[in-house]
């Protein structure tokens, strides 16, 4: 179970974000989420959106000569109070799954907060580590859900 | 400032009058011509095609009928194509840039390393070297002529060599200063970094016992000479030369510094018009052409440098009675120098193309900051190459920066810029930004 998430890269320089935001901006995209990676050289944004928006930010972007591509990253809700977010880690870090990055959402669902995780394993593919996390009793979101927030 | 000793290390050479260098070069040039054409396939192919026989060439005068020899030339030939002696003969080689992934080399016979050796020694004896000087030597070592060539020179003329290599900073101004070097060869840039970290390190200018220098391997200014002098305290010379002729020491500054005397006795200078390949006279600017005379190895015929500079064959306040050129104003071709090193844009865009989902968009930024050449290579991101991790970018950025390391010899910064964001142009683009301002 998998969400969509939209990665643009940015060079370091003043004015490329808010030409990102302005570009997002004009296309009447509603971000839900929204983390930058920053180095020396260059940024790397992820944004969520609907399902209905991606496409469209999508062409967006990329007519305004940005670089965006898709790819499936997991969401977990994890109760929102102390200790929740290092529930879910310590299940995740017995499974022997490294975290590239994490970010969360603006939003909450039924108190819960929800986190983005980019996950890898040596020796899982992307699905198995869905899976196991199923099994483990993580409370995985889809993009189905996300659609309603 | 100390005053540089105006001395000669061959008077008989350097100070010969016109007409007898003249005679010189037209006996060597007619012997040498014979020489490549009885022994070097090349050479007799394309005089063939140009219907000059070797007893066409009867003086300089008659230079002009015989074909260029080019960089692509020695690429094409590579490595002992262009040799005009049996191989045994070799005693050594020395390698520079080519506009490809591959050097070009040369072979030196013995001969070829003593007369590369004398140039040496008449360009640092210029520079007020003598037996009691010690000579530090930051060119790198290796097939770059640079190291071993001063070390060579300053061998012959009996000074003490102190052979660093290039690098090291903190190194080279300590041993500068314990040993008390008197003179510096290096890159005219290296030699302003080392000048500025001085006072960092906690040394004074009156600590060192430096008194000249000998600077070359890249084109350089009056001002960046105004400021190495203040910096050290020192008289900086600049010297010239190239691989394919033999290395440092083709020419070199004297004490009027006034342009660098061409060792004629051993080369003979042209200046050609860069587009029609013309000869043009002495005092107009243009494309410079050397022609080895006393060379065995691998002989050079009229060979094209790309450097733009004027020659003038007016008697010297010195002394000496050979030409001088001017500066280098400009290149013909799309040739940099960073930190020493000779390189070609067609060389990155070799590496570029080697890499998979690199586009070959790319451009060239040079910039010197305190005192260094840093080399910025502009690469376009494809959606390829682009990832939402940012180690997977670094990878690509690395194995670009590895590629160039180990393909061109220099450290470059590599920034992945948005697609299309590369100017392009019709016909040959645009590759290099060169912020330094060293050529007109």
């Amino acid at each position: 179970m998998f969400i969509t998430q939209i990665s643009v890269y940015l060079e370091n320089c003043k004015g490329t974000l808010r030409t990102l935001t302005k570009t997002l901006a004009e296309a009447g995209i509603d971000m839900l989420a929204l983390s930058i990676a920053d180095t020396t050289n260059f940024g790397i944004v992820r944004i969520v959106v609907r399902e209905a928006d991606i496409d469209k930010a999508i062409v967006a972007l990329r007519e305004n000569g940005f670089i965006a591509k898709t790819n499936h990253v997991v969401c977990a809700a994890v109760p929102n109070k102390p200790a929740g977010l290092d529930g879910l880690l310590s299940i995740i870090e017995a499974a022997n799954i490294s975290i590239e990055y994490m970010y969360s959402l603006y939003y909450s669902m039924d108190n819960k907060a929800l986190m983005v995780l980019r996950l890898s394993a040596e020796d899982m593919e992307k699905e198995q580590i869905a899976a196991l996390l199923a099994k483990e009793s993580v409370d995985l979101i889809s993009q189905a859900d996300i659609n309603k927030l | 400032m100390k005053v540089t000793e105006n001395k000669i290390y061959n008077p008989a050479a350097e100070c010969m009058d016109r007409e007898s260098i003249k005679k010189r070069q037209d006996a060597l040039l007619k012997q040498t011509v014979e020489h490549v054409y009885n022994n070097v396939p090349l050479y007799r192919k394309r005089m063939d095609e140009a219907g000059v026989k070797p007893e066409d060439i009867r003086g300089t005068e008659d230079l002009h009928r015989l074909p260029f020899t080019n960089k692509t030339d020695l690429r094409d030939e590579f490595p002992y194509g262009l040799l005009a002696v049996p191989q045994e003969e070799i005693v050594r080689i020395q390698g520079s840039s080519g506009t490809t992934g591959k050097p070009i080399v040369s072979g030196y016979t013995q001969n070829d390393v003593d007369v590369w050796t004398e140039m040496v020694a008449r360009s640092l004896v210029a520079a007020g070297a003598g037996k009691e000087d010690k000579i530090q030597v930051t060119y790198g070592y290796g097939l770059f002529t640079g190291g071993l060539g001063a070390h060579q020179g300053a061998s012959a003329v009996g000074s003490m060599v102190i052979p660093m290599s290039s690098g090291n900073t903190q190194r080279q101004l300590m041993m500068m200063h314990d040993l008390g070097a008197t003179m510096l060869c290096c890159t005219p840039s290296y030699a302003i970094f080392l000048g500025e970290s001085l006072q960092e390190m906690g040394y004074n200018t009156k600590d060192f016992k430096l008194k000249s220098g000998c600077f070359g391997a890249e084109p350089w200014t009056e001002e960046m000479r105004d400021k190495l002098e203040s910096l050290f305290d020192i008289n900086a010379y600049n010297i010239y030369g190239l691989t394919e002729i033999c290395g440092p020491g083709v020419a070199f500054e004297c004490c009027a510094k006034d342009g660098m005397h061409i060792n004629e006795d051993h080369v003979i200078a042209e200046i050609v018009d860069p587009k029609t390949g013309e000869p043009l006279p002495y005092g107009e600017s243009g494309e410079l052409v050397f022609t080895t005379i006393t060379k065995t190895g691998m002989p050079m015929i009229r060979y094209r440098t790309h450097d733009i500079c004027t020659l003038d064959a007016t008697p010297c306040s010195c002394g000496r009675t050979l030409a001088r050129m001017s500066r280098i104003t400009g290149r013909t071709d799309d040739m940099l120098i960073i930190r020493g090193v000779n390189m070609f844009p067609s060389q990155i865009e070799e590496v570029l193309l080697k890499i998979p989902g690199v586009a070959p968009h790319y451009m060239l930024i040079v910039d010197r900051v305190n005192s260094t050449d840093r080399l910025e290579v502009q690469v376009e991101l494809t959606e390829d190459m682009f990832s939402d991790t940012v180690s997977e970018i670094e990878k690509i950025q690395n194995a670009i920066r590895e590629q160039i390391k180990s393909v061109v010899g220099v450290s470059a910064n590599v920034k992945l810029v948005p697609p299309k964001s590369i100017p392009r142009s019709e016909g040959k683009a645009k590759r290099i930004i060169d912020n330094r301002g060293l050529t007109k």
